[in-house]
């Protein structure tokens, strides 16, 4: 009775080593799925249901953070703690760790942004820790500053490959880096603008996107396993469903502007022709003839998700100049509202050619007066489909100012934890709900930065 | 044939048959002379009379529990006789852990035998499932009929594993065979290979029930071993004996669930118009919300259609009460068997051969299995024993989806009441298009359909004939050895036993149905192998005996797959193949290897024949554990005492007590031990990447295999000489160190992970209680009652953990889970119940007087059921005899998705009920219709009493609360029922035939009682690999067969 064989329990069917970069990869093929939810689109009321309503009428449900944290970030953690992952062969190891920093930080800033305090710095740990404390979002903003500052200042010539998203092209990480760190500072206008200010101005002059070119993009593939997520539920050969409404309220924001970007958004009416839109949470009378449909070019099988744009960049630029935090006042503010719509237009349209009539629309015009809201407007027109981001600009500064309450029910200003967090973590969950929500785990919880 | 002269000197004798004991009459003794078939039996009084040939004859009484008795003729006319009770009787030899037979009288742990006759009572084809009810202890959770060879799921003594993984291991003539599944929980279910047994074959099933008895069995042990004994030709018998066995069932689906019958399809009252004025039902809503079904002229969905001819025409819109029921057809089963058995003095065999052909009751479904046994023995040399026992199996199977909204299984959960189920029979029009009744509606201002694509639901016709899915399976598992007996008493024999199959399973998505066209094929390889060595030696010692056993076993597996998937569609219609697919397909081989050593002793040292002790040990080393600690020991000991040897009270023919302690275990998964990637979607746009992830179990190598300790005592009493029995076993069982896939939380970066903790209890008592309360010369009546109550406590889970969760249903918006919680019993229902308010109970009422409900944390308590068990009752009248097995269960629950959604989509009748004013629940509230709502509203805490519209009130309390659809599974079965007729030799001396039986059979022919509502069956809960019940969906319809079966010996 000698040992058995060597390998004999050594698993054939799995490989047993991996690279930094094939974790990283996988870790971007689950960057399209922080846009491409109905549920963004609804908390946003981009979207309207127009059979089975249910999840637009913002039922009090849970919702899971679980998949984030065991794909994305996990992958992202085994890149930042074991060195022997990462490869040199695939590009210098400093820009291998400086994506899978950024990308950590892009991760909990979604993550952060929907339910508020969360697992941060005792999170990813296995065995080490199965019950993970919850951090404040204070606490894991400043983790997220300090990952993006580290990543561009480690970054060193050479190219990394095996990148989905860049082509392994630095300089764009290092320009999202910066974008994102300036994004995520605006973020905290309304509770900290000293620190806001701050980051921001450091993001800037640490270099930010400078063209369309530089957008954090998925690009979707025409193959059944690179597919846009719409094209599956859509597509009259697959799921087939015509469940998605252009809703009332996004209408409302760009049909009386003549805005060019409405016939990509949604398709006219089979009924009409016209663009009409369906009020959220409407349960009566939703024949999808009679309302505009999501439109095809939005989901065709190799649609991209957009996730951080130039144009972003420059609408956040045009509300820091109305701010003052950077220089240049009003007319710095009109200069990027301006820039953002035309490239904007160029995004979704393909060319600005219509932006120069759109733009002296009586309304879309920059008028001082109403900066703040029309900046606002104009970016969560701009975030279409890209629903929490949208969502969550909506909860910081309150525009568009006409998005409805479906039912009488209020957009909610959170997501509730996942449920069995309740059983798997009860101690961390209960002190985070407490500290936050005095015991509520609901809906209309206000998270810290939203106030 | 008789002669004149042998004729003239015959005698006639009579006398009287008493026990010696009590010196009572012995009614129904037999009475043979002996060597003829001649024979009498006495009568109420004891007495008898029987002409013998000649003085020199001889006769022979027999007698259940007492000892025969022969008496020669000699010049008596009156013989007397006095019979003693013959305790001996009670050294039944049983059939224990390795093969090794053991006396019954000096086992000192429980096993319950069932003999071969019992379960093919009724030609039930799964072994597990005909043990249903007759062994204490052992609960077997069945699935319907319409599945054909459904999985039959065996627990012994209560849940032992966290996991729920806590099957017996089986063994065939000591072999160990695979009894894996590879159903799901939802889809089509194979069911577990331990079907392949031909029922025929079998002897005797063996139930070895706790540690105590299966602790030789080690690290495979802790859950149990059903220890089978194949049939086996006779020795010394000169002639051969041909059986045939011929059995014919019709199957009909019974227990449906009753639906309404007065709205039909739509969402809505108000009928629907197209711009030309004509009324149509509502294609693309799959409920029955809608208008009244009283005749109105409409547009149905075929009206639509330009290839239907009634194409634009309207039709009336009227009620279909049997649609459901017009969809299943009648079944047959037919059974047909020969087996072929005899031998010599050095030689013995038997061949069986047995034909299943079956069709479903759900169309287009069929099964055919055939299987061949062979079991051979023969001398060598002196001394020396070759032995060889072979089962091959082959089934070929057309099966139907379970589950929720599988196949056709939407039927009862999403329908439209108006639909006629004949009229969408014919589901593919002569130019090749299909008939579907889901689609998007028309545009209402042409009335004309520009995508007949199906919306949710294809035709179920459709499902049936095209989305086929078909499974094959090659099996043959047996065993050849060779015993030498050395000198007087022992022997040694090692063996070579064997089980593989090739499981191949394709299923076909068929194009113009709602799903893009779609193949898989998939083909399982499994290959165990046992090298055994086993040393018997068997000696008496003056007042002593000894029974010594030693051995050792390798077991090596292999199991591989290869199974591939289409993606993004296929390139030609009707042509199912891995070629078709237009994306690159998806691919998974794997392969397992495992091996296990081990070596084992056991000895049983007997004293007077009355006391007894055994002791026995065994060594595991298993490659699936961390390789420096991957060595175990299972220890056991036992002893007993036939205490009725001591005390001598006649009316006690024998008593027995006993007391066990054993350790046994079980093994973990391979590849458990160390961590791996997974591989990701290849992402080839611009550039390919290959990706890598980090799995979300956890894997962990410190794992140690799982222990039981097991403590057992029982009485063995047997009363008047073995007219009355009573076996009686209390047991506690103590399950350590479970491996589990412990949730955590997904923020550990991992879902689960495998760990060693937990520990669950079971205590229970079992009972069984067998009596023959009449006997007499024409009619006896057997009957054999069992009971067992099982205690089941989770101790502990794992430090800081205090639930763990089996199970996670997901369905609009509403989780549910199956969880543990330490303290608790296994597997608590956890669901959204009303909010109630404190005071009083009553249930909580939004502003829209819609009940209130809680978040899915509220724990229903356990679906394991308080009692299980089971009666036969046979009933013999001269040549007739009469079976019938009656199941039941106490305690347990479930959760029907089946009956939530048929009450929130408007097809239960619960959905027309009258209300107290009298009116349908439908009528519009203005003139009292809704359903009655009574609460307290939750905004200013007044009692309400309200009427609300039941599709709004039935949108949450039949979608979100789960309170309502919760059943009680306790039920009454009649599972078996046989009236069979012997005939007699005189009827039957014109044949060439020894014997001959037909019988009446039926199985399942009747549900004697169940707490839960008509179309839900709680014994047939089991849904393919899920380890235990609790979230009935889509369950197929019970089906009753009732047939005709034949035997016939040469």
């Amino acid at each position: 009775c000698d040992d058995f064989d060597e390998d004999i329990n050594v698993n054939p069917n799995r490989p047993s080593d991996a690279t930094a970069m094939q974790l990283i990869g996988n870790s971007q093929l689950s960057l399209p799925g922080l846009s491409s939810s109905p549920n963004g689109e609804f908390l946003a009321q981009y979207l309207s249901e127009t059979q089975y309503v249910n999840a637009s009428l913002y039922p009090v449900t849970s919702t899971s953070f679980y998949s984030l944290y065991q794909g994305p970030l996990m992958n992202l953690e085994y890149v930042l703690t074991r060195p022997e992952l990462v490869k040199e062969k695939d590009g210098p190891a400093a820009n291998q760790l400086a994506v899978a920093k950024i990308m950590k930080a892009y991760y909990f800033w979604h993550i952060t942004d929907r339910w508020g305090d969360v697992p941060f710095a005792e999170a990813l740990q296995g065995t080490e820790n199965l019950t993970p404390k919850y951090d404040t979002q204070e606490a894991i903003y400043n983790a997220m500053f300090a990952l993006l500052k580290e990543a561009n200042s480690q970054i060193v010539a050479g190219s990394i490959s095996g990148d989905i998203m860049y082509n392994g092209d630095m300089e764009k990480w290092r320009k999202l880096a910066n974008t994102l760190r300036m994004l995520m500072a605006l973020r905290l206008s309304e509770v900290n603008a000293a620190k806001a200010q701050e980051e921001f101005n450091q993001a800037l002059s640490a270099g930010i996107m400078a063209s369309n070119a530089d957008n954090f993009i998925f690009k979707h593939q025409a193959n059944a396993d690179n597919q846009n997520y719409w094209y599956g539920q859509i597509d009259p050969n697959g799921l087939g469903r015509e469940w998605w409404a252009l809703s009332q309220t996004l209408v409302e924001n760009m049909k009386p502007y003549n805005d060019p970007r409405l016939p990509v958004y949604g398709n006219p009416t089979r009924a009409t022709g016209e663009y009409v839109g369906l009020p959220s949470g409407e349960t009566k009378d939703m024949d999808t003839e009679k309302y505009s449909l999501l439109g095809n070019a939005i989901w065709k099988q190799d649609a991209p998700v957009y996730l951080v744009t130039y144009a972003e960049a420059l609408f956040a630029k045009a509300e820091a100049a109305k701010r003052g935090w950077i220089s240049g006042g009003e007319t710095e503010a009109e200069a990027n509202y301006t820039m953002a719509i035309r490239q904007s237009m160029a995004q979704w349209v393909g060319n600005a050619a219509a932006a120069d009539a759109f733009l002296m629309e009586p309304g879309i015009a920059y008028t001082p007066a109403n900066g703040l809201e029309q900046i606002a407007t104009q970016r969560w027109v701009h975030l279409f489909m890209h629903g929490y981001e949208a969502w969550a600009e909506w909860r910081r500064t309150g525009y568009p100012d006409n998005l409805i309450a479906p039912n009488g029910v209020n957009v909610p200003t959170r997501q509730i934890y996942v449920e069995t967090e309740k059983f798997n973590n009860t101690e961390n969950y209960n002190e985070a709900v407490q500290r936050q929500f005095g015991g509520d785990d609901g809906l209309y919880g206000k998270l810290w930065w939203d106030k | 044939c008789c002669c004149g002269t042998a004729f003239a000197q015959q005698l006639t004798i009579s006398g009287k048959v008493t026990g010696a004991e009590d010196n009572f009459a012995l009614p129904g003794v037999s009475v043979i002379v002996k060597g003829t078939t001649t024979g009498v039996t006495t009568g109420a009084d004891g007495m008898y009379q029987i002409n013998v040939p000649n003085a020199e004859a001889t006769l022979l009484f027999r007698f259940l529990g007492y000892a025969p008795k022969e008496v020669q003729v000699g010049n008596q006319n009156v013989i007397n006789v006095q019979l003693n009770a013959d305790n001996k009787q009670l050294q039944e030899v049983v059939v224990t852990a390795l093969g090794i037979e053991r006396s019954e009288r000096s086992l000192g742990y429980a096993t319950q035998q069932v003999e071969g006759e019992n379960l093919t009572l009724t030609k039930e084809q799964n072994v597990i499932g005909s043990l249903a009810g007759k062994v204490a202890g052992v609960q077997i959770t069945g699935s319907s009929g319409a599945s054909m060879g459904g999985t039959q799921k065996i627990k012994i003594r209560g849940v032992n594993s966290l996991n729920g993984e806590d099957e017996p291991l089986i063994v065939v003539d000591g072999t160990p065979i695979s009894n894996a599944n590879f159903a799901e929980s939802a889809g089509v279910d194979y069911g577990n290979l331990a079907q392949d047994i031909n029922p025929e074959d079998v002897e005797s099933i063996n139930v070895l029930k706790g540690p105590a008895a299966s602790a030789l069995y080690g690290i495979r042990g802790q859950y149990g071993v059903i220890m089978i004994t194949t049939k086996k030709g006779s020795r010394g018998q000169k002639n051969i004996t041909v059986q045939l066995n011929s059995a014919v069932s019709v199957e009909r689906v019974g227990n449906l669930m009753p639906y309404q019958n007065m709205y039909g399809g739509g969402s809505s009252q108000t009928w629907r118009t197209l711009a030309n004025g004509e009324k149509y039902v509502d294609m693309q809503v799959d409920e029955s919300w809608g208008p009244k079904m009283d005749g109105t002229m409409v547009r149905q969905i075929f009206s639509f259609y330009p290839q239907d001819p009634e194409y634009g025409k309207l039709t009336p819109f009227v009620p279909h009460p049997d649609n459901i029921k017009d969809y299943y057809e009648t079944g047959y089963n037919i059974n047909n068997g020969v087996t072929i058995s005899g031998g010599n003095e050095g030689t013995n065999f038997r061949l069986s051969l047995n034909d299943t052909r079956i069709e479903g009751v759900e169309p287009n479904t069929w099964l055919d299995r055939n299987n061949l046994g062979l079991s051979l023995g023969t001398d060598i040399a002196k001394n020396l024993t070759a032995t060889a026992n072979l089962t091959y199996a082959y089934t070929n199977a057309q099966r139907p989806g379970q589950g929720s909204e599988d196949g056709s299984r939407y039927l009862g959960q999403w329908f439209q009441r108006s639909l006629d189920l004949k009229r969408l029979e014919n589901y593919q029009y002569p130019d090749g298009t299909y008939l579907h009744w889901n689609l998007r509606r028309s545009y209402a201002s042409s009335g004309t359909l520009s995508n007949f694509t199906p919306l949710y639901w294809n035709n179920p016709y459709f499902e049936a004939y095209e989305n086929t899915s078909n499974d094959r399976r090659d099996r043959l598992f047996g065993n050849v050895g060779l015993s030498y007996t050395v000198l007087e008493g022992l022997k040694v024999s090692g063996f070579i036993r064997s089980d593989m199959y090739t499981q191949s399973i394709e299923s076909r998505t068929a194009f113009g149905g709602k799903d893009l066209p779609r193949y898989y094929v998939g083909k399982f390889q499994n290959r165990e192998f046992n090298y055994e060595f086993l040393g018997q030696y068997n000696k008496t010692f003056g007042d002593f005996s000894l029974n010594a056993n030693v051995g050792a076993n390798l077991f090596d597996r292999r199991y591989t797959y290869l199974s591939q998937n289409t993606e993004g569609g296929l390139t030609a219609e009707g042509f199912y193949n891995i070629d078709a697919s237009i994306d690159r397909p998806t691919t998974n081989s794997y392969l397992l290897r495992k091996e296990l050593r081990s070596m084992y002793a056991m000895a049983s040292v007997g004293y007077k024949d009355t006391y007894f002790i055994d002791a026995s040990i065994r060594n595991d080393r298993s490659s699936a554990l961390p390789k420096n600690n991957n060595s175990y020991w299972y220890p056991s000991v036992s002893a007993s005492m036939v205490f009725s040897e001591l005390i001598g009270w006649t009316p006690l023919s024998f008593g027995k007590v006993r007391v066990s302690y054993a350790q046994a275990g079980s093994d973990l998964d391979v590849y458990s031990t160390s961590a791996t990637y997974q591989v990701g979607t290849v992402y080839s746009g611009p550039q390919t990447v290959n990706t890598l992830y980090v799995p979300d179990v956890l894997n962990n190598p410190d794992i140690k295999p799982s222990f039981a300790h097991s403590y057992e005592a029982g009485l063995d009493l047997r009363f008047l000489n073995g007219r009355l029995g009573l076996d009686l076993t209390y047991y506690k069982q103590r399950n350590k160190n479970q491996i589990i896939e412990l949730d955590v939380s997904g923020t550990s970066g991992y879902s689960s992970a495998i760990i060693n903790a937990g520990l669950i209890e079971n205590k229970g008592i079992e009972a069984v209680l067998s009596a023959t309360p009449v006997q007499t010369e024409n009619f006896s009546w057997n009957s054999v009652f069992n009971l067992s109550r099982n205690r089941n406590k989770i101790v502990e889970l794992y430090p800081g953990v205090d639930v763990l969760t089996h199970g996670t249903a997901y369905y609009s918006s509403t989780y549910s889970y199956l969880n543990s919680y330490s303290g608790k019993a296994y597997g608590s229902l956890i669901g959204q119940a009303y909010q109630r308010d404190e005071a009083t109970g009553k249930i909580l009422l939004d502003s829209n007087n819609l009940p209130l409900y809680t978040s899915a944390t509220h724990d229903f308590g356990t679906v394991l059921p308080d009692m299980t068990g089971g009666m036969q009752n046979t009933f013999n009248y001269k040549n007739f005899s009469l079976s019938a097995m009656i199941d039941y269960q106490v305690g347990g629950q479930f959760f029907s998705r089946s009956k939530m959604l048929a009450v929130r989509t408007g097809l239960d009748p619960l959905t027309v009920e009258m209300n107290d004013n009298g009116k349908n629940v439908r009528d519009p509230l203005s003139e009292g219709g809704g359903v009655k709502v009574e609460g307290i509203s939750a905004e200013t805490g007044a009692e309400v009493t309200a009427y609300v519209d039941p599709q709004r009130y039935y949108g949450v309390a039949a979608r979100r609360i789960y309170e309502d659809w919760l059943y009680d599974a306790s039920y009454v079965k009649l599972r078996e029922a046989r009236l069979g007729y012997t005939f007699s030799k005189s009827e039957m001396s014109w044949l060439p035939v020894k014997s001959a039986n037909l019988a009446i059979i039926a199985r399942n022919p009747l549900m004697i009682w169940q707490d839960a509502p008509k179309g839900l069956d709680p014994s047939e809960l089991s849904t393919g690999s899920q380890a235990i019940g609790w979230y009935e969906s889509g369950q197929l319809p019970t089906v009753r067969s009732y047939g005709i079966n034949l035997n016939v010996t040469f």
